[in-house]
């Protein structure tokens, strides 16, 4: 397994980097910057235009939330930017805060292949790999904590049922991490029809009239419960 | 006439459009009199007393206490003109008490009982009252109504033709007089003379009649300071014309050829009220100007357009006076083109309102604008045209009250400047306090954090290559507990200031606050972002209240609210839990001072046994 990663604070990442040789993964490249890790990744030139060396492209890369320069959300726009560029990579961001909002971002930023965890994670060796390999196999991954946090609070399971075809078309793709122009070009609607079902899904999933972050990862989660139950 | 006096008001409606009308202050009638008026009213006195003592100085032997009632009665007249002379717009007034003061003295001149004079004293015997009459019908006005005009013309006329008839058909024996005194008799008939004597009298009779009701129209005619000034004059003239009538009768029955000098002495007497009354009058005046102090401590107490106006009507006894405010009118056209050397030129463009002007004509109105020291109006004072004869003391009211409203403007702008300074201050505070939030998350996030999780995913490494149990175990204990210090080190970093508010606003911020409590919590929160003081102030204040209704009311279900005007956020956060919270508690009191802290204002609502609520409000423009 090939990794690459980008955090800002030395001291982690060269923890990080013992952590992942210590499991038997590979650090292929190592950046105290989204930015840095971009340049490193892609090289400018001409000889960059078919993509990164092929030893040395990773299987996956892993970015800190927050990183230069204004340690808000570089983590996640980094994500969107390589995964622009390389639609096969998956994209671990940690975080040392677990937040929804910040989920439901990276989602609609990069898709599926996608995971938003804990920095905590970095406790068991085991658990780390295992999500970076589901991660690479275009699974979504979310810290448990965000999960529970947002299933505690609405169970929308069930309201599901009342969602008519369309919306449900809507809410599997949501699921996939589309955004609303994605969706759009992938059932023939204009995105302000697709606004409209998003709006009514929430609404039909009681999860409130707004298009917010987080109704929109809770609307997934209610899709994917559903999923699982009818299995 | 009255033409002239409405264009002169008009000036003064006119003069409101040009920048510099607060004009000179009429000082130059209210200074101290110069010696050189008095050098000259004494010499007059002393003139026209010799006069006086000269013409009657028969009369000091025959009947001195007469004789001294007319000269000192001659004097109070003549030195009450000189008193008037000073008066704005009574010089007319002022010649006619001298004059009646001086023939008031040659009345007596026939106590000689020779040559013309008794002849003199019997025809114009009379012209004193019509000097007098005038005097009284005018004051204080700048002039002689018409019909006062005629009476006057016609009065003197009367006087002068009947008694002039009554000589020429008399001798001076049946007059009363020595023969030797010089009388031109025309035709010596006692029964045409008796009639003429009739008719002078009967004229006598309706002239004062006429005198009487001329008074007492006026005295119920006027108001205001006109009344209070004039009240004396007009009680005096009545009184006059009262002790007149009283001689007359007297004289009809009395022996004309000794004289009714107890009659002309109490009419002596009652004349004297005259002059005292127009000195009462003048003093009257004068002690306006007194008013003046109270006016300035009320305007001063309440230095706002109501209690100007209010204490301007009281001082000016003018109910009908009206003070408008035109600083809102000027500071909307001279808005962004302030500049202070150029006082705003435009005046207020706002119309005056239609109760101001009660008598609807406003070309009768006194108008004066109060300005600041730059020249921008303040106020628009407006009032009865009658103040006009009280221009001095007008003017002064005025500038009393525009010096009240001045400093008041001033002690205003001083406030407002001071509470700006306060609120940015307290804004500077409340930014500084934020920052260095942020300044602490972000150490610990950077420092501490990052140290540990670095630790921790060294020691998972370590654990990676050992086989050994012993040691895997204590590696594992020391992981726990690194989890525990992890966990705890995050909650206390997001404590200090949430990521979530910063990145993700309020919205977020709360709901993630309402996912960890054990409380079933109805968000209804506006997407919007607004400065971070504001959104920082109402998140903690909605923690506070949230670990409120969770600590303390033992609430079931909580709402909050957050609405974003285009200045405000108003927050709403309702509690189903006991109520009865005590807004000066520590943990409440904290929350109101959060909120004022960010320049809000907040209310708690707490009805014992009906939950609590928190209304907060906090501006955000």
């Amino acid at each position: 397994m090939r990794i690459a990663l980008a955090d800002d604070s030395a001291l982690f990442r060269s923890g990080l980097v013992l952590l992942l040789q210590a499991s038997g993964a590979k650090v292929t490249a190592e950046a105290s910057s989204g930015d840095e890790l971009i340049a490193c990744l892609f090289p400018a030139g001409p000889a960059a235009a078919d993509g990164p060396v092929d030893q040395e492209r990773p299987d996956a890369v892993i970015l800190d939330l927050r990183m230069p320069p204004t340690y808000t959300g570089e983590g996640i726009s980094t994500a969107a930017a390589i995964r622009a560029r390389d639609p096969d990579v998956g994209i671990l961001v940690l975080s040392t805060f677990a937040e929804a909002s910040h989920a439901s971002q990276l989602m609609e930023a990069v898709g599926s292949g996608v995971g938003y965890l804990l920095k905590d994670t970095v406790t068991d060796a085991g658990n780390l790999i295992s999500q970076l390999e589901r991660i690479m196999a275009g699974e979504t991954v979310l810290d448990p904590s965000v999960v529970r946090r947002l299933l505690a609070r609405k169970r929308s399971a069930g309201k599901i049922e009342t969602l008519n075809p369309r919306e449900r078309d809507v809410l599997a793709r949501m699921a996939e991490g589309r955004s609303n122009v994605g969706i759009a070009q992938d059932l023939f609607l204009s995105p302000r029809t697709v606004e409209a079902h998003v709006t009514s899904v929430f609404g039909k999933l009681g999860l409130g009239q707004t298009d917010t972050d987080n109704n929109r990862i809770r609307a997934v989660l209610a899709y994917l419960r559903s999923a699982d139950d009818q299995d | 006439m009255l033409a002239q006096r409405r264009d002169h008001a008009l000036k003064h409606l006119v003069a409101r459009h040009e920048p510099d009308t607060l004009r000179p202050p009429a000082d130059a009638r209210g200074g101290p009199r110069p010696l050189r008026f008095y050098l000259r009213a004494g010499v007059i006195l002393i003139a026209l007393g010799s006069l006086d003592t000269v013409a009657q100085l028969p009369l000091w032997r025959q009947a001195p206490t007469l004789a001294t009632v007319n000269l000192i009665m001659s004097l109070a007249f003549i030195v009450t003109g000189l008193m008037l002379r000073r008066e704005r717009g009574q010089r007319g007034v002022a010649w006619a008490l001298i004059l009646a003061g001086v023939f008031r003295s040659l009345d007596f001149i026939d106590a000689w009982n020779t040559g013309p004079w008794p002849v003199y004293a019997v025809v114009f015997g009379g012209i004193d009252r019509v000097f007098g009459a005038y005097a009284v019908l005018r004051y204080p006005r700048p002039s002689l109504g018409r019909p006062q005009r005629i009476y006057l013309a016609v009065l003197t006329g009367w006087m002068l033709v009947t008694r002039s008839l009554v000589v020429v058909t008399s001798t001076a024996t049946s007059a009363g007089y020595p023969a030797s005194s010089w009388w031109p008799t025309i035709t010596a008939d006692p029964r045409l003379s008796g009639i003429f004597v009739i008719m002078e009298d009967a004229g006598d009779a309706v002239f004062g009649l006429v005198v009487v009701f001329f008074l007492v129209r006026r005295l119920t005619e006027t108001k205001g300071l006109d009344r209070i000034v004039m009240a004396p004059v007009i009680v005096a003239g009545l009184a006059a014309v009262a002790a007149a009538s009283a001689t007359a009768v007297a004289q009809i029955f009395s022996n004309i050829s000794k004289g009714p000098t107890d009659a002309f002495l109490a009419e002596g007497l009652v004349d004297f009220l005259l002059p005292l009354a127009f000195l009462v009058a003048v003093v009257q005046r004068a002690l306006l100007a007194r008013n003046l102090t109270g006016l300035s401590a009320r305007v001063a107490a309440r230095a706002d357009l109501y209690g100007v106006r209010y204490a301007l009507r009281e001082t000016l006894h003018d109910p009908t006076l009206e003070v408008l405010d035109v600083s809102g009118a000027t500071a909307r056209a001279s808005r962004g083109a302030r500049s202070p050397d150029g006082p705003a030129r435009e005046l207020p463009t706002a119309p005056l309102p239609a109760d101001a002007l009660p008598s609807a004509r406003p070309d009768r109105r006194l108008v004066e604008v109060i300005r600041t020291d730059a020249g921008a109006p303040i106020a628009v004072v407006i009032a009865d045209a009658a103040l006009e004869r009280y221009r001095g003391l007008f003017d002064a009211a005025v500038r009393t009250s525009a010096l009240a409203l001045r400093n008041a403007q001033l002690q205003a702008e001083a406030a407002r400047a001071e509470l700006d300074s306060v609120r940015a201050s307290r804004a500077r505070i409340v930014e500084a306090a934020l920052g260095e939030r942020r300044r602490l998350e972000r150490d610990l996030h950077d420092g501490a954090q990052q140290h540990l999780l670095g630790l921790a995913a060294r020691l998972t490494a370590a654990m990676t290559r050992t086989r050994d149990p012993d040691a895997t175990a204590a590696f594992g204990h020391v992981r726990a507990e690194l989890g525990e210090v992890l966990a705890e080190l995050r909650d206390l970093a997001h404590g200090i200031h949430p990521q979530t508010l910063v990145q993700s606003g309020l919205a977020a911020a709360l709901e993630e606050i309402a996912e960890r409590l054990p409380l079933a919590i109805q968000l209804n929160v506006a997407p919007y972002r607004v400065p971070p003081t504001v959104e920082a102030a109402a998140y903690f204040t909605a923690c506070e209240a949230l670990a409120n209704a969770v600590k303390h009311a033992r609430a079931t279900r909580v709402r909050v609210v957050v609405r974003v005007t285009a200045s405000h956020l108003e927050m709403e956060i309702a509690d189903d839990g006991v109520g009865g919270a005590d807004p000066s508690g520590k943990g409440l009191a904290h929350l109101l001072d959060r909120i004022s802290a960010a320049d809000g204002e907040a209310a708690i609502d707490s009805p014992p046994g009906r939950g609590t609520t928190i209304r907060a409000r906090i501006p955000c423009g």
